[in-house]
């Protein structure tokens, strides 16, 4: 990294030490502390990113003692040790006993007692007859002045400075050192005047990267007090006008947002909506139960046809049947399919069943729809829906009970099939972004002709697009249309899932809700 | 759509030339049918045929004979079809058709195919035919069935009769033992798989010959004797049971320009019925019944955009293999006796678009103009989505099939208004759903591990009963929304409810309702001018914990056709 990289990025912390530090000083975290009022959190930062990035480095580690006055050290500084007290209050009243001692001092007796012990010991107290406590020997004693001034030396100029009220071994004389390690809490005991820390002391060095740093920062003026998070203070106060904005690293990793979004699959179906009302289709829709008459009848599929058994459609269980189908529809169909009506066909040559026509079903697919518009549709007219249909098929990858179908109509005096070929054309260039187009001949039970379009897509390669053709004049005459009626139907649900990198049908309705989150379209 | 598998070696020799495999699918497109798979190692071919109304193609013989004739060899008549005019000589083969199945399976065709020993490919592509016909085209055998005898052991007349099931015993294929018909349908994997077509009747079809003995019992499966065919045997009796007679009558005749076209020669059969059918008491089969069809070539090149000359109409019909006669403008076409699917001029349309071939067409754009326009209810939907992202909802989309555990065991509902399948293929899918709350606690159950909170919402249509509905039901556009969090609570969902109407420019108020899905006093309905669209409210723990969920639930489904005051 370049040294204008390092400048850019440099927290305030680095930047005031890099400052403060020519090559060939020391730096230590003690230092940081007195010279710049660092923290030892911050010495650590500061020392832990500028070493990352080589602009310092580890000259010398030293082991360090520390003591520290415990709540009890504190009480004894500023109070006095027991020992001192007893001493004095004893000066003052003359002999006590030694439950008149703990009473008046507020001391606990085990307290009183050792300490009456270790003075008594000293040759300073003794007991008199009545078994009172008095003074054996005026002179102070040598181990009480030794540890007054050990406790005196956390006081002075730190006082009330709680957070530096440390000192270490070093600064101790040997003497000292020896009593405050003897008055330390000691593992397994609560009590104790002094805490012990040791840590390393580790001294910095500025490399000769860092000196480059430092320069540029010293000439670029970068005092490590410019402004870091903008707040509504800093823009009142003005205090902006007198100091740079420091700038931020701007590849930190931003943290994840959990945002509203449009189901990918929904979007992808919005947008194939989208194009087809650019094309001119108008949109139609209907209930996902539906009759035999409008799933098949209207679609000139005899009621005997192998894809009506019951393995092919779902029935519902209650209610069985429709109560009617519309009229005339249901009269001229019924007689299209028993002996063509007036279309010019011979009709399928059975007994149409009326009671049959009215069973319920669930939609086995969206060309019921385009039936179902036959009778109210304009002409010219162009309609689509994309819709939910029910397959009664075993559920695998490329198979689901239920899922959308893509269907539509054209109406006209003058459309035929190289219309239709344009129309599919159309589809495969505007919807599918298909690279070749090809026709061949199809079948489908209520078109004729009827022709499937294959397309080369640039991600599937070749695959069948979809199926068309021009409704039968059976299907069109008894809904009232005179018009040839091309009919489409699109698969799309393989273009769904390349866009969205997934390979299984069933992904698209996936319950799960991280999957879908991190979902994304190309 | 039926799937065939054809030997290579056989079928090449019939098409007189090797193909590549591009160059046959270039080929199979004039008979709508695709190369699905090419085993190279048996030297099979499998092939797809799209076209259900063309039964024809369903074997080696019969797609040979199409893509030949596409291919320019003449169109070969057979002679041995009766017609209404003519009957042809039947000798003494006689089948007499008993007066009791009439209601059963009344239908019965029939002919002798004999004078060139079967071979193995021979022999499978007659029982594929068989199982194709049968199934497909017949409904597995319950509109049509076929059995093939060794015609040299047969005595005529044949009697094709109903008998008593009990009463009635012979040793059926691949058995050795004497079953009646009764156990046949429990005891022998045919009667297994196909004993419901007649299983309701008292009388079981039953075939014999004059010397009574068995040839089948019909639609289930051949007698050990007379219905086993093998390797080399070189006279076989075709027959077929059923109870549509076109069908029959075409499926047999399928069958006869099959076997006519690998060098049998067809003898046929009369078969007297004693009630009367849509073809007379007595009738000779194979029967032709082909009506011709007359068609203007004007309609023809309205339909297909291009123009078309009368004589450019009879070369494209031959070559689909159809005779034609002309008067003036007029096409009148005669169907090949294989086949039954010229209803209406238009079907002739379709034989001189692929004559003609798919790519002479060019393709032209559709000139009219429309407008084009979204249905109010997307356009709705479209509104209400985007406020949903807007309040930082995932959208989720489901399956609208499901199970009777998810949607009312779990929600501890008892379902009465809930749509149930008839006919389910699995557990999974047995209802259509009513609600988009079980989907969003699906979720919820499912996605434990990922980073809260979760809000999710769907859009999509619901469908319960309504019986005073046409159709009893009610298909309905909805909403539903769920928060699933560590703090989510009902203010959390009514405030989001509360922006949702706001920007709909509606207004709601939310009335005491008592639902077994939610915590008492945590759950309203929406009202809004007057009417109830909807609920909100906290899911109660003894639901949550049907599904496994240990994260508080909130949530809300509104009707959106009522929102957008659609009638």
């Amino acid at each position: 990294m370049d040294v204008e990289t390092y400048v850019k990025g440099l927290h305030p912390l680095e930047i005031k030490l890099l400052r403060k530090y020519k090559s060939g000083n020391k730096i230590t975290s003690s230092g940081l502390i007195s010279e710049l009022s660092y923290n030892l959190g911050q010495c650590n930062q500061a020392f832990s990113w500028l070493s990352a990035k080589e602009l310092i480095e580890e000259t010398k580690r030293v082991k360090r003692v520390e003591y520290e006055l415990t709540g009890l050290g504190r009480e004894y500084r500023e109070k006095g040790t027991p020992e001192e007290r007893i001493y004095q209050l004893i000066q003052e009243e003359g002999a006590l006993s030694l439950p008149e001692l703990a009473v008046k001092l507020v001391l606990e007796k085990r307290d009183v007692g050792s300490a009456f012990g270790s003075l008594s010991k000293e040759g300073l107290l003794s007991l008199n007859a009545d078994k009172q406590v008095m003074i054996k020997d005026e002179s102070r004693s040598e181990k009480l002045e030794s540890r007054r001034q050990l406790l005196d030396l956390f006081g002075g100029e730190l006082e009330g400075n709680t957070e530096q009220a440390t000192i270490s071994e070093t600064e101790l004389s040997p003497e000292q050192a020896e009593l405050a390690s003897s008055l330390s809490r000691k593992r397994g005991t609560g009590r104790g005047l002094f805490r012990v820390t040791e840590r390393e002391e580790v001294t910095y060095g500025i490399t000769a990267e860092g000196e480059k740093v430092r320069r540029l920062l010293i000439d670029r003026k970068i005092s490590g007090e410019e402004i870091g998070v903008i707040t509504p203070e800093v823009i009142k106060s003005g205090e902006w006008r007198e100091k740079g904005f420091r700038g931020y690293n701007l590849n930190i990793p931003p943290l994840r947002v959990l945002l509203g979004r449009k189901n990918p699959y929904v979007e992808f179906l919005e947008r194939l909506k989208d194009k087809l009302i650019s094309l001119g289709f108008e949109e139609f829709d209907g209930p996902l139960l539906e009759t035999e008459f409008w799933n098949s009848d209207a679609l000139f599929m005899p009621q005997f046809h192998s894809a009506r058994d019951i393995h092919d459609v779902y029935h519902i269980k209650e209610p069985t049947h429709a109560k009617e189908i519309e009229q005339p529809s249901l009269d001229q169909v019924a007689a299209t399919h028993e002996d063509g009506w007036k279309t010019g066909s011979r009709g399928w040559r059975y007994r149409f069943d009326r009671d049959f026509t009215r069973r319920m079903i669930l939609r086995s697919h969206g060309t019921v729809l385009s039936a179902r518009t036959l009778p109210k549709a304009k002409i010219p007219g162009k309609y689509f829906g994309v819709v939910r249909c029910f397959r009664y098929d075993r559920v695998d990858a490329t198979h689901l009970a239920d899922f959308y179908q893509t269907e539509g109509i054209v109406l006209g005096e003058d459309v035929n099939l190289r219309t239709l070929l344009g129309l599919l054309k159309m589809f495969a260039e505007e919807v599918a972004g298909a690279e070749e187009v090809k026709y061949v001949p199809g079948y489908f039970p209520f078109t004729e002709p009827s022709v499937e379009v294959h397309i080369k897509h640039p991600e599937l390669g070749w695959f069948e697009l979809g199926g068309s053709g021009i409704f039968r004049p059976e299907v069109t005459e008894p809904l009232g249309i005179k018009v040839p009626v091309l009919a489409w139907g699109l698969g799309i649900d393989r273009m769904a899932l390349v866009s969205m990198g997934l390979n299984d049908l069933r992904d698209l309705f996936t319950q799960d809700i991280e999957r879908v989150r991190l979902r994304r379209r190309k | 759509m039926p799937k065939i598998e054809i030997y290579e070696e056989p079928f090449y020799r019939a098409l007189g030339k090797k193909y590549g495999n591009e160059e046959l699918i270039e080929l199979l497109t004039a008979a709508k049918a695709e190369l699905d798979e090419h085993l190279k190692d048996e030297g099979l071919l499998k092939i797809e045929l799209n076209d259900t109304n063309r039964p024809d193609l369903w074997s080696m013989a019969g797609l040979a004979r199409q893509l030949n004739i596409y291919l320019g060899e003449p169109i070969t008549g057979y002679d041995f079809f009766s017609t209404k005019e003519e009957l042809k000589d039947y000798s003494s083969r006689v089948v007499e058709v008993d007066a009791g199945l009439k209601s059963i399976r009344p239908y019965f065709a029939a002919f002798v195919a004999r004078g060139r020993a079967i071979d193995e490919p021979q022999l499978k592509d007659l029982i594929q035919t068989q199982e194709k016909l049968c199934w497909n085209y017949g409904r597995r055998r319950s509109s049509i069935s076929m059995g093939v005898y060794r015609a040299d052991l047969i005595d005529f007349p044949i009697k094709y009769r109903a008998v008593d099931p009990d009463a009635t015993s012979f040793v059926p294929l691949d058995m050795e033992k004497e079953l009646s018909l009764r156990q046949i349908l429990t005891e022998h994997p045919k009667g297994v798989e196909y004993g419901s077509i007649v299983a309701d009747y008292s009388l079981f079809p039953f075939l014999e010959d004059s010397k009574g003995e068995v040839l089948s019992f019909p639609p289930i499966i051949n007698s050990a004797h007379l219905g086993a065919v093998k390797v080399g045997d070189s006279e076989h009796l075709i027959e077929m049971t059923g109870t549509d007679m076109e069908s029959l009558l075409h499926a047999a005749s399928i069958v006869a320009c099959d076997l006519a076209d690998e060098g049998y020669e067809i003898l046929p059969v009369k078969v007297i019925y004693p009630f009367d059918t849509p073809y007379g008491k007595e009738i000779v089969t194979p029967y032709y019944f082909q009506s011709d069809v007359t068609m203007d070539i004007d309609y023809a090149a309205k339909l297909l955009g291009e123009k078309l000359t009368v004589e450019d109409g009879v070369r494209f019909v031959l070559k689909m293999g159809s005779k034609v006669k002309v008067k003036g403008s007029a096409l009148t076409v005669t169907p090949p006796p294989y086949r039954n699917d010229f209803l209406h001029p238009v079907d002739v349309v379709e034989e001189i678009m692929i004559g003609r071939g798919m790519d002479s067409f060019k393709p032209v754009w559709p000139e009219d103009f429309t407008v084009g326009r979204l249905s109010e209810t997307e356009i709705y939907n479209r509104r209400i989505r985007e406020i949903m992202v807007g309040l930082g909802y995932q959208e989720m989309i489901y399956n609208y099939l499901g199970s009777r555990r998810d949607f009312m065991e779990r929600m501890n509902l008892n379902g009465e208004d809930i749509i149930e399948i008839a006919n389910p293929m699995t557990e999974n899918y047995e209802i259509v759903r009513n609600s988009q709350l079980p989907n969003l606690l699906s979720s919820e159950s499912v996605s434990a591990n990922g980073v809260y909170p979760h809000r999710i919402f769907e859009i999509g249509k619901i469908a319960y009963k309504d019986s005073s509905e046409n159709y009893g039901s009610v298909t309905q556009n909805t909403l539903s929304f769920l928060i699933a969090d560590g703090e989510a609570g009902f203010n959390d969902a009514n405030s989001h409810l509360s922006a949702l109407f706001f920007y709909l420019t509606r207004e709601y108020s939310l009335q005491e309702v008592e639902d077994p899905r939610f915590i008492n006093g945590r759950v309203g309905g929406i009202i809004c001018n007057g009417v109830k669209l909807g609920i909100i409210g906290e899911f109660h723990p003894a639901v949550l914990d049907n599904w496994g969920i240990q994260m508080p639930c909130v949530g809300a489904e509104i009707d959106i056709d009522l929102l957008m005051g659609k009638e």
